[in-house]
Order: structure tokens, then C-alpha cells, then sequence
């Protein structure tokens, strides 16, 4: 892969603060429980569909990391990954979907993803990449 | 695709379509027609009739004519000959006084000549007498005879005693006034006959007036029967012609009512169709729907559970660390199978990225899928969420064919705007088909050209052997098209 882990300097007491754009209650509780217990990374805060997530990331609150779903309750999660490279121009952006094809990977790419996790079969390397993001040095 | 049986759902009886309604009145004109038509046949028979009685008429009448004018003739001639007979012989009798008074022998020539004569003229009155089958004239003859031949006879005396030199009693034989007696009775009796035949003639003759008169009436009355026939013809015919109108106007109008009811018939199934349609589209995507929701997050949550356990697992109890990678596995298998499935039911993509990004993702997969090169040129339409799903399956459905069928090298897919309409192309390079075989029996492109004739839009396909196949299809934009549902 051509993207790179390198850790964030920015980063606060070596815990990553995660923003989570996930419409499922059970995923979202599980990937949090999840990511929380095997990666050094904080879900600080989660929204279910376009208009909220995007409403979150333009307010104050720091993050280093947003994990975005494409399949939304409502609008989708490329929107919202284009608006976060806007808004959000330092954070990892990282697209975590059950629809990874070749072809979505292409586009969340073109809208700056920094990297792009299969909801089922990938959940391994994105606790790998977070790992290696909140690594200090 | 390809929607479900349409004949299926046609009801069993068919309550609009009245084939046996109106046929009654319509078989008695017939009925009427065809006996107008018998009769119509009869009128040549009858022109053939009256012509040939008005044949008949004039040949009788002519030959009837033509014999009593014959007669009349012959009549006329008998009358001359008997009037002929009277004068010669008094041209006899004078002929024998001037002989007699100078005794020149130049007198007697017309004495001698007119009794030859006399003889002739009796005996050629007597053949025309009988030709004419004159009874009465025949019983009057032979006295006519007796008188001419009792005076030829005392002429003959006279001139014998007057040749033999005895004139005092030839003389005397004449003075005895036998002559004259006899001369005067022949005149009377001559007289008598002229008078009988002149009657003879003008009966004969008012016979000739009846005749021309009868003809005259025949051929009028006959002249009147053909006239007549042949305006009943004439106003037979007008009905005839009148009658095939209104059969005509009829047959048009049941047709016209047929194809009202065929039309009528044809929205009906079209939207029962498109309820159907509709309704399947529904319960697949709200299919779908629940298990990329539902099934999936439960999956991935498995996952993620597995995951959490893995690495606590490897350190507590590392021999059922193979179960844990299994279960993997498995988890892996069904999430792939769930994935299939909802693709299968509803293109994920078109929900939440459009029919643009959608068609983009389609076009790219056959391409990866199928090795066919796919020249995509995509507009962004603005289209309702059914009719991107109609164009969307469409596509699918066409893409599914070229690889299927086509044998193609390169398909190009366009969508474009054109005209307040959205048109998608769908043309490939392959090996193409015959249009008119496969009509109706493919229900992939029924299924096409139904859904898009449901929005109201255009559907045509053209191919030809060896020629590649084009499909195109043109959708109203910016309407709402879902279809009313049937109450």
C-alpha cells in the first residue's frame, strides 16, 4: 500500500481521538468496544447520517481519525469524506465499508481517503493502522 | 428479470369484450341482402324476356302485315282483271259494230285480240280467286263465265252471219237486243263483284290498320315493362350500394370498439404489471434492506467479536486458536453470500450514490468481469428514484446480455439528456440477432420494454445478424413515475 501509517504529532497522551460515522446502533457498539480495547484510539464522538456527521465535524471538538460507513441512514458517507477533507484537512480520513470494491476504493481515494477497510474481512488491518498511527516516533 | 406472466393475470372472463352482442340484427340484414341479391339475379332473365317478346311482337306483326298487304294486293289485281274483262269485251263488241258498219277488216284485229284476251283474263280470275279462297266470288264465277261466254258466242253469230253476206239477219240478231241484255247483265254482274271485292279490300285493309295497331300497342306496353324493370334495378341497385354502406360503417365500428377494448385491456394489464412491477422492486429492496441492516450488523459485530477474543485467546488457550481462524472463516463466507444476495436484490450503489456513480461501478465490474471493453459516456439525469432503478436494470439487464450472447468485443453505454428526456444507449459489437425471431421470446427484453413503456417512455431495440445490437431507451425526466396502484 502506498499510504503510510506515520504517527500523529499532534496526538494527545498517545490515545487517538476517533470520530465514528456509523449507521448501525450494533456495529457501532461493537466497532467502539472493539477499536477502544485493541487499539489505543478514544471514540470521541458518532453520527448515523450525513447531516449530523458533517454537522459534527465542523464544530470544535478535536480528532485525529474518522472512520466513515458509505451506507448511511441518510446521504452517504462519500460526502461526508469529501466535507471532512475539507474541514477536517490534518485528520486521517479512513473508510470503513461493506462495499469495498475495486471501484469504491478508486473513488473514496479520489475524495482523499487515506485508506479504505472492507467492514467484513478487513477489521484486522484497520486495528493494525491504528495501531501504527497512535505509535509515538 | 423479466417481469412474471402477464397472461396470468388476465381474468378468466372477460367482461367488456361482448363478441355474440349485435350479431342478430346484423345476420337478418344479411339475410335480407342476400334475398335482395336472389332477386336482383331474376332481372336479367326478365330483360332477356321482354326482349325477346318485343321480338316476337315485331315479327308477327310484320309477317301478319306483310301477308295481308300481300293479299290486298292480289285482291287489287283481281279486281282490275275483272274490271279489264268488262272493258274488253265491250271493246269486242264496238270492235265487231265498226267491222260490221264499213266492213274494214281493220275493226276486227280488236275484236279477235280483246276475245283471246277475255278467255285469258276468266281463267287467270279464276286462279286468283282460288288463291285468295274468295268462296263467295268462286260461287259467283262460273255465271260471270256463262255471260261472257253466251255474248263472245253472239258475237260470234252476228259476225258468221255477216261474213257468210246475211246481213239483214245479223242485223235482225242484234236488233233482237240479246246482245245488249246480255252486255248489261255482264256489267251488273261485273259491277256486283267489283262491289263485293271492294268490301273484300276494305276489310282487308282495316285488318292491316289492326295489325300496325296491335303492333304499335305491344311494343308500347312491352317499351313500358322494360322501363319499369329497369328502374326497380336501378333503385335495387341504390339499396344495394346503400346496405354495403352501412355494413361497412357497422364492421368499422365494431372495430373500432375492438380496438377501444383491446386499448383498455392493454392499460389494464400494463398497470397491473406495473403494480406488480412495483411491488417486486419494493419487496426486494425492503429485503435487502433488512439484511444489509440487520444481517450484516450482526455479522461484522460477530466479527468484530472474534476478534476481540482472538488475540486474549492466543495467550489464554492458543490450541483453539484453528477454531477461532474457522470461524473466521465462516463468518467470512456468510458475510459473502449476504453481500451476493443484496446485490442480486437491489444495487446497494444506486441507493446511496445515484444512478450516475452506480452505473460507473456497474459498467466497471462487467468490464473487470467479463474481459469487454465498456466505453462509458454518462450525463447526470434527473430521473425518479423508479425510473433510475428502471434505467439502472436496463443496463444490467442489456450488459448481461452482451456478455450472455453477444460474443462482443466492445459495448458502449451512454446516458444522456436529450430533449427534456433521459435516452440510455446500450450498443455492442457482437454477433447481433435476428430482431423478428426473437420477438417476444426473450422475457429479459419484454421485462425491458415494459418497464420502460410503464414510465412512459420509449423503447427500441435494433439488431441484425452479424451487425451488433442497439438498445435504446427514452425516459420522461423530472415526473414522478411511479405507477398508481391498483385499488
Amino acid at each position: 500500500m502506498s499510504h503510510s501509517a506515520a504517527p500523529i504529532s499532534a496526538e494527545i497522551s498517545g490515545v487517538l481521538a476517533c470520530f465514528l460515522v456509523e449507521d448501525s446502533a450494533v456495529i457501532r457498539e461493537n466497532l467502539v468496544a472493539a477499536l477502544e480495547e485493541m487499539a489505543p484510539v478514544r471514540v470521541v464522538g458518532f453520527a448515523d447520517n450525513q447531516t449530523s456527521a458533517i454537522a459534527w465535524l465542523a464544530g470544535r471538538q478535536p480528532c485525529q481519525l474518522v472512520i466513515i460507513d458509505i451506507f448511511l441512514k441518510s446521504g452517504t458517507g462519500l460526502e461526508v469524506l469529501r466535507q471532512a477533507r475539507i474541514l477536517r484537512p490534518s485528520c486521517r480520513l479512513v473508510v470503513l465499508s461493506n462495499y469495498a470494491t475495486p471501484d469504491m476504493r478508486k473513488r473514496c481515494t479520489a475524495l482523499s481517503a487515506d485508506r479504505v477497510f472492507d467492514k467484513s474481512s478487513e477489521l484486522e488491518e484497520l486495528l493494525a493502522y491504528c495501531k501504527e498511527l497512535a505509535a509515538p516516533g | 428479470m423479466g417481469i412474471d406472466d402477464p397472461v396470468a393475470a388476465r381474468p378468466a372472463v372477460e367482461p367488456g369484450l361482448r363478441p355474440m352482442e349485435g350479431k342478430p340484427p346484423v345476420l337478418a340484414r344479411f339475410t335480407a341482402l342476400t334475398d335482395r341479391l336472389r332477386q336482383s339475379a331474376l332481372v336479367i332473365p326478365a330483360a332477356v324476356l321482354v326482349a325477346v317478346l318485343m321480338l316476337v311482337i315485331n315479327e308477327v306483326a310484320y309477317h301478319g302485315a306483310q301477308s295481308r298487304l300481300g293479299r290486298l294486293v292480289e285482291m287489287g289485281r283481281a279486281r282490275m282483271l275483272l274490271l279489264q274483262t268488262l272493258q274488253l269485251t265491250s271493246e269486242a263488241e264496238s270492235g265487231e259494230r265498226g267491222y260490221m258498219m264499213t266492213g274494214g277488216k281493220e275493226y276486227l284485229l280488236p275484236y279477235l285480240e280483246a276475245r283471246d284476251q277475255v278467255l285469258a283474263n276468266l281463267h287467270r280470275l279464276e286462279q286468283a280467286y282460288t288463291r285468295l279462297g274468295d268462296g263467295d266470288a268462286m260461287r259467283r264465277r262460273p255465271r260471270l263465265n256463262e255471260l261472257v261466254n253466251a255474248k263472245l258466242a253472239e258475237m260470234d253469230e252476228v259476225k258468221r252471219l255477216f261474213d257468210s253476206g246475211r246481213l239483214e239477219q245479223a242485223l235482225d240478231l242484234v236488233r233482237s237486243g240479246i246482245g245488249r241484255e246480255l252486255m248489261a247483265e255482264l256489267r251488273d254482274e261485273s259491277n256486283s263483284l267489283v262491289t263485293h271485292q271492294n268490301d273484300r279490300i276494305g276489310t282487308g285493309l282495316s285488318e292491316f290498320v289492326d295489325t300496325l295497331l296491335l303492333n304499335r300497342i305491344g311494343i308500347i306496353v312491352i317499351t313500358l315493362l322494360g322501363l319499369l324493370m329497369l328502374m326497380k334495378f336501378a333503385r335495387l341497385s341504390r339499396q344495394l350500394d346503400r346496405q354495403r354502406l352501412e355494413r361497412l360503417s357497422e364492421v368499422a365500428a365494431e372495430r373500432d370498439r375492438l380496438e377501444v377494448e383491446v386499448a383498455h385491456r392493454t392499460a389494464d394489464l400494463t398497470e397491473l404489471a406495473c403494480h406488480l412491477q412495483t411491488a417486486r422492486e419494493d419487496e426486494r429492496a425492503h429485503l435487502a434492506r433488512e439484511l444489509h441492516d440487520e444481517l450484516g450488523a450482526l455479522l461484522t459485530s460477530a466479527k468484530l467479536e472474534v476478534a476481540r477474543i482472538k488475540p486474549k485467546l492466543q495467550q489464554a488457550v492458543p490450541d483453539l486458536l484453528p477454531r477461532v481462524t474457522h470461524l473466521t472463516e465462516s463468518l467470512n463466507s456468510c458475510i459473502a453470500l449476504k453481500r451476493r444476495i443484496i446485490e442480486d436484490l437491489r444495487p446497494s450503489t444506486l441507493d446511496s450514490l445515484g444512478l450516475h456513480a452506480a452505473l460507473e461501478i456497474l459498467c466497471a465490474d462487467f468490464k473487470d468481469r467479463s474481459g469487454v471493453e465498456v466505453r462509458a459516456s454518462l450525463q447526470p439525469v434527473a430521473l425518479s428514484p423508479t425510473a433510475e432503478l428502471t434505467v439502472f436494470r436496463l443496463v444490467q439487464e442489456a450488459l448481461t446480455n452482451v456478455a450472455k450472447h453477444a460474443g462482443a468485443k466492445e459495448v458502449r453505454v451512454q446516458l444522456h439528456a436529450v430533449d427534456g428526456m433521459a435516452e440510455v444507449r446500450v450498443v455492442d459489437d457482437g454477433r447481433g440477432f435476428d430482431s423478428a425471431t426473437l420477438r417476444g421470446g426473450s422475457h429479459g427484453l419484454i421485462g425491458m420494454r415494459f418497464r420502460v413503456e410503464a414510465g412512459r417512455g420509449q423503447f427500441e431495440l435494433k439488431s441484425a445478424l452479424g451487425a451488433g445490437t442497439m438498445l435504446l431507451a427514452r425516459i420522461p425526466m423530472e415526473h414522478d413515475r411511479r405507477c398508481q396502484p391498483i385499488q
